[in-house]
């Protein structure tokens, strides 16, 4: 009951939040240049056909009269058609949205699954050389701007080990990424999904193996900096509980030393590494923005950058809006989730 | 304010340890390459066409290729050779890559630089305030932090860009115009809304630090005591609170100072940040030709690693010493 | 009192810090016997703790157990370890030091077992207190079912990974659960079943030390290392642990090491005495010997410092002067409470070796157990230099205390915190 009530408080909080985004986002909009009319319209439109559309969008009424009109619609659920492409905003967000989240998912499994190990040896045995690289190499790996490691990547395994990449068919200024996608549509050629579906329904592991080789390097690219980041947090984390009283007395009761440095002190280290990892999902997810340029992945990031580019205003509030509902469902999971893991403290 | 403890702290940190030395070498190393670009550059960075006489760009010591030319009717494999001339060899438009990556230095520098001190402005005055006073201003302050953070810091800045433009500000070279170095460009383009901009996501961060250290200082006997002899509040502030909260906001700021290099970096990379001499903007460029021309991309990434490592062994440094245990360490790229 | 349970001769414990060689424990002597409680007093940084984590093999880098022995009875242990380590074995008696950690380890909890200072911090803060002292239990469960040198690898890494799926592989089972109950019923935790649920933040101190006590007797040891096990409760509590830990001793019949700097405690609980100053055992008798009729000045003034009841309108009389600094370093050959000692005599410039004072049970470290004090031979005032010889009002520097070596991780003396 009271961790329903905790959750209940928590979303309330949480649409708070996304009504400061909108705010913010609206603001953004309301005092950027140019007129909304002409770029919606494009170079050439005539001066006529400008009025109308500023009649027709309400865009002469008074400010709060727009604000009000853009929540209420955004209560509707209807995020507006983007002026270059007049597709609804909905749709273009929605068909991105899997491509991004199996990268940030990606990244953050292999993060995981290297940054605890490193940072666990580093922790038990330090002042040895393995301490000392798992040190170096999270100093790099938080110091290295993601798109330059991603070119570094495609550099060092593609060019000079002649590692098969299929971002390098293209030459010159082909973009990275190319025979991936297919460039018209933008539309990937495989998602985890069908590559999953077409392991179970055809028994068929080729759709599988193509996204794997397709998601490997850019997982890498957003992964390191995570890999680094949780791996001295790890580390530090560690080397703070062993120094704590309660793990002398748990030796005292003769418990085996892998319960002792597990089931206790590493359990206990990565309780508060889970609400770091909430908070920086912000980061992942505008480290996910670069590294989709830099491979050219059809995720959300890429889009914001297209849309950036041509000021398509009603887009790019549609895509930061959904990040940052991404972003504050995330943290209500993980505080969710530290309330349960530590009885500490309290969800009153 | 600074006491001898953490001066003793501070001391005792740097001589044990290997990293902390590193990295003000380091620091120091890209401080004077940024202040002294003029005299330290072998060409005007902004120069373009120096190219072999093949018309390929001049390649570093260890990247020579052949390339093909035709030349009087007839084809034929031409080896393209490194020259001393061009350290680092030149890059697509044949500009100086050893000038531009002295010239990236200063952007770099001066865009976190101005950025932290920007950032401080804002946040520090205002967590201080929000802090001390508690009630309806913290409330507010707590809740436009919620929202801030909602915001990933580099997406939030490329909004932000969308609004201000990406004006960059002529900046006169002093060391040219004093001149003692010719034929370097008289002023270098700072991407000043850029500064703005980087500064609107980050200060968020401070204002939190400086809230929670205003709001357990406020409960000290020697700021109860203060109150009680009557001294105003704004003195408090500046002669108690302010300084006694100095502590985790340096460390703060350092960590803060290398995230803002990469923030400038992912935006000068996008196109976002309307200057071309950018470490950033230099791997844009040398994206195109990864296969061919490697170096133009390496080696402005390399400055801005060893930037970033320089700021953030000296935020080590600092947090080792100081151990103000705080969080912040949001990265935009 | 008749047969010795543990003779320890010779113990060095030293910590190899940045700022120098700290030397915690040095040259101590002393023996346990079978069913007794031998108390260890001493002041704040003279040791104690070290020498308690050295018995329980719990000292950690940078420290070090550089000489001597810690001799344990156990018939079963000696035949176990016989063939491998033959030279640590002298009759029933083995030398901990000379075993491998594996074996040593084998003991925590069976034979030796535990209880801190400070009951809040030494819980695991996120495991119930039931599950936390089902652990114990587990420990002696399958320490009575496995041989003894292939003890503590059974539970492997491959294990706790295949546990946080299978039930069946976790390390703590059903039965131990239950027991851990019991030992919660046993020291008087009312509601064992509903309490074992329940995490350490839930509990008070008095019933956490409770449950630390539980905990401790889960491997049934022959050995209880109580370190200041009253320090941190309030004095109404203080009564109530101690009448515990008594009646727990006369039932199951364990040898209690106790480990105070209050005297009142000594004098309630134990059999024998031994008294710490700097790293050394500076005097050890029977209770009687100690309070009545000691012959170190130091075991005088501890005496002297304490408040009594019986004496009202006596002014307490702290021994004047601080703790000497244990780092090796400033450590003069010489008696090392000579500086803070009213009888101080040139003869104290060498350092005292431990002497029978009067008796064989009764041994001090103290030129006076051989000769009386003799003024013409007392050292002059000032001898140690200015600021040395203490002034009551001095502020007290805690030299002594700081053992704790910095960085986290590293080992600090706990529990001499008063």
């Amino acid at each position: 009951m009271s961790m329903l009530k905790f959750l209940l408080r928590r979303t309330l909080q949480g649409v708070f939040v996304i009504w400061g985004v909108v705010t913010v986002l609206f603001g953004l909009r309301a005092v950027s240049p140019g007129d909304p009319a002409s770029l919606m319209l494009g170079q050439g439109a005539t001066q006529e056909l400008v009025e109308r559309v500023r009649e027709v969008e309400g865009l002469n009424e008074p400010i709060y009269v727009q604000y009000a009109d853009y929540l209420g619609s955004l209560v509707r659920g209807d995020l507006g058609y983007s002026w270059r492409s007049e597709r609804e905003v909905e749709m273009m967000v929605l068909e991105r949205v899997p491509a991004t989240i199996e990268l940030a998912v990606a990244a953050t499994v292999i993060a995981l699954l290297i940054a605890v190990p490193l940072g666990v040896v580093s922790a038990t045995r330090r002042g040895t050389a393995s301490d000392y690289g798992a040190t170096l190499f999270s100093l790099l790996g938080i110091s290295t701007p993601n798109f330059w490691l991603g070119l570094m990547l495609i550099l060092v395994l593609g060019v000079w080990y002649g590692i098969p990449y299929p971002s390098l068919s293209g030459s010159g200024s082909v973009p990275i990424g190319v025979g991936f996608v297919d460039l018209p549509t933008g539309r990937r050629a495989v998602g985890f999904g069908e590559a999953l579906m077409a392991i179970v329904q055809e028994g068929s592991f080729g759709e599988m193996g193509l996204w794997l080789k397709h998601i490997t390097l850019p997982a890498i690219t957003l992964g390191t900096y995570f890999t680094a980041l949780i791996t001295r947090l790890t580390r530090s984390g560690m080397i703070d509980e062993f120094g704590k009283p309660y793990v002398t007395a748990t030796q005292s009761k003769g418990l085996p030393g892998v319960l002792v440095r597990y089931k206790h002190v590493l359990r206990n280290t990565m309780i508060p590494i889970i609400t770091v990892l909430g908070l920086q999902m912000g980061t992942l997810m505008g480290g996910a923005v670069i590294t989709e340029t830099v491979f050219n992945w059809p995720g959300l990031g890429l889009r914001l950058i297209d849309a950036l580019g041509v000021r398509d205003w009603p887009l790019m509030q549609g895509i930061i809006l959904f990040i940052a509902i991404m972003f504050v469902t995330i943290n209500i999971v993980v505080d969710a989730l530290y309330t349960y893991l530590d009885p500490q403290v309290s969800v009153e | 304010m600074i006491s001898d403890r953490v001066k003793r702290n501070l001391t005792r940190t740097f001589r044990e340890s290997m990293l902390p030395k590193l990295g003000l070498v380091l620091l120091v190393v890209i401080v004077v390459m940024a202040m002294f670009a003029p005299i330290l550059a072998t060409h005007d960075p902004t120069r373009t066409g120096y190219f072999h006489e093949e018309g390929g760009p001049y390649p570093p010591p260890g990247f020579e290729y052949t390339t093909t030319v035709a030349s009087d009717g007839e084809i034929g494999d031409v080896e393209v050779t490194s020259t001393s001339e061009h350290l680092l060899g030149t890059n697509t438009v044949g500009q100086d890559v050893y000038s531009r990556f002295l010239y990236g230095a200063r952007v770099s520098l001066l865009v976190s630089l101005f950025g932290v001190s920007l950032a401080l402005l804002m946040g520090v005055p205002f967590g201080l305030v929000a802090g001390y006073y508690g009630g309806r201003i913290d409330d507010g302050l707590m809740r436009l932090a919620d929202v801030m953070l909602a915001f990933p810091a580099l997406v939030l800045a490329l909004a932000l860009i969308g609004v201000f433009g990406s004006q960059p500000i002529q900046v006169p070279d002093p060391i040219v115009l004093a001149g003692v170095a010719d034929g370097m460009p008289e002023s270098i383009p700072i991407p000043g809304s850029v500064t703005v901009v980087v500064a609107l996501v980050t200060w968020v961060w401070f204002a939190r630090v400086a809230r929670g250290e205003a709001l357990s200082i406020r409960n000290e006997e020697y700021v109860k005591a203060a109150k009680s002899f009557g001294t105003a509040d704004w003195r408090i502030l500046l002669k108690h609170v302010l300084p006694n909260s100095l502590t985790p906001i340096i460390v703060l700021a350092t960590i803060q100072m290398a995230i803002i290099i990469l923030i400038e970096a992912s935006l000068a990379y996008l196109g976002f940040t309307g200057t071309t001499l950018s470490w950033g903007y230099e791997i844009e460029t040398g994206q195109d030709v990864l296969r061919t021309r490697p170096w133009v991309a390496m080696v402005p990434g390399i400055g801005i690693v060893l930037a970033v490592i320089s700021v953030n062994l000296l935020g080590d440094w600092f947090r080792d010493a100081l151990d103000p245990n705080i969080e912040g360490s949001e990265r935009g790229a | 009192m008749s047969e010795d349970l543990l003779r320890i001769t010779g113990l060095s414990t030293r910590f190899f810090t940045d700022e120098g060689q700290v030397n915690a424990v040095s040259d101590l002597d002393a023996t346990v016997e079978r069913g007794e409680v031998f108390g260890i007093v001493g002041e704040s940084g003279s040791g104690k703790s070290v020498t308690a984590l050295s018995i329980m093999d719990l000292v950690e880098s940078p420290g070090e157990i550089t000489a001597g022995s810690i001799e344990y009875r156990n018939a079963d242990l000696a035949a176990d370890v016989r063939e491998d380590h033959p030279e640590a074995v002298d009759g029933e008696f083995v030398d901990l030091l000379g075993v491998t950690s594996s074996v040593r380890r084998s003991l925590r909890g069976t034979a030796f077992s535990m209880i801190f200072q400070d009951p809040e911090s030494s819980f695991n803060p996120t495991l119930t207190i039931g599950e936390q002292i089902a652990e114990a239990v587990e420990v002696q469960r399958r320490a009575s079912a496995t041989p003894r040198l292939s003890r503590g690898v059974e539970y492997s890494f491959a294990s706790l990974m295949a546990s946080t799926v299978l039930g069946s592989k976790k390390f703590v089972t059903a039965e131990s659960r239950e027991r851990a109950i019991e030992l919660l019923e046993l020291v008087g935790i009312p509601d064992p079943v509903k309490r074992a649920e329940e995490y350490p933040h839930e509990y008070s101190g008095g019933m956490l030390q409770r449950a630390m006590i539980a905990q401790a007797l889960a491997g049934e040891p022959d050995v209880l290392v109580a370190d200041e096990p009253t320090t941190a409760l309030d004095v109404t509590i203080q009564a109530q642990i101690l009448d515990l830990l008594a009646d727990l001793q006369e039932e199951t019949g364990m040898t209690i090491l106790l480990i105070t700097h209050n005297l009142g405690v000594i004098a309630r609980m134990c059999d024998r005495v031994g008294v710490m100053y700097a790293g050394e055992i500076v005097e050890r008798g029977t209770l009687a010997d100690v309070f009545d009729d000691h012959v170190h000045p130091y075991t005088e003034g501890l005496l002297g410092s304490v408040p009594d009841l019986e004496r009202v309108g006596d002014r307490l009389r702290p021994i004047p002067g601080n703790v000497p600094s244990l780092l090796d370093d400033e450590m003069d050959d010489r008696c090392y409470f000579a500086d803070r000692c009213p009888k101080a005599m040139d003869a104290c410039l060498d350092h005292p070796p431990s002497y029978d004072a009067r008796g064989e049970e009764h041994a001090a470290r103290c030129v006076l157990a051989e000769m009386d004090y003799d003024e013409s031979r007392a050292l002059p005032e000032g001898y140690f230099g200015e600021g040395e010889r203490p002034a009551a009002d001095r502020e007290a520097e805690p030299h002594g205390a700081e053992i704790e070596p910095d960085g986290a991780g590293g080992t600090r003396e706990r529990g001499e915190n008063e």
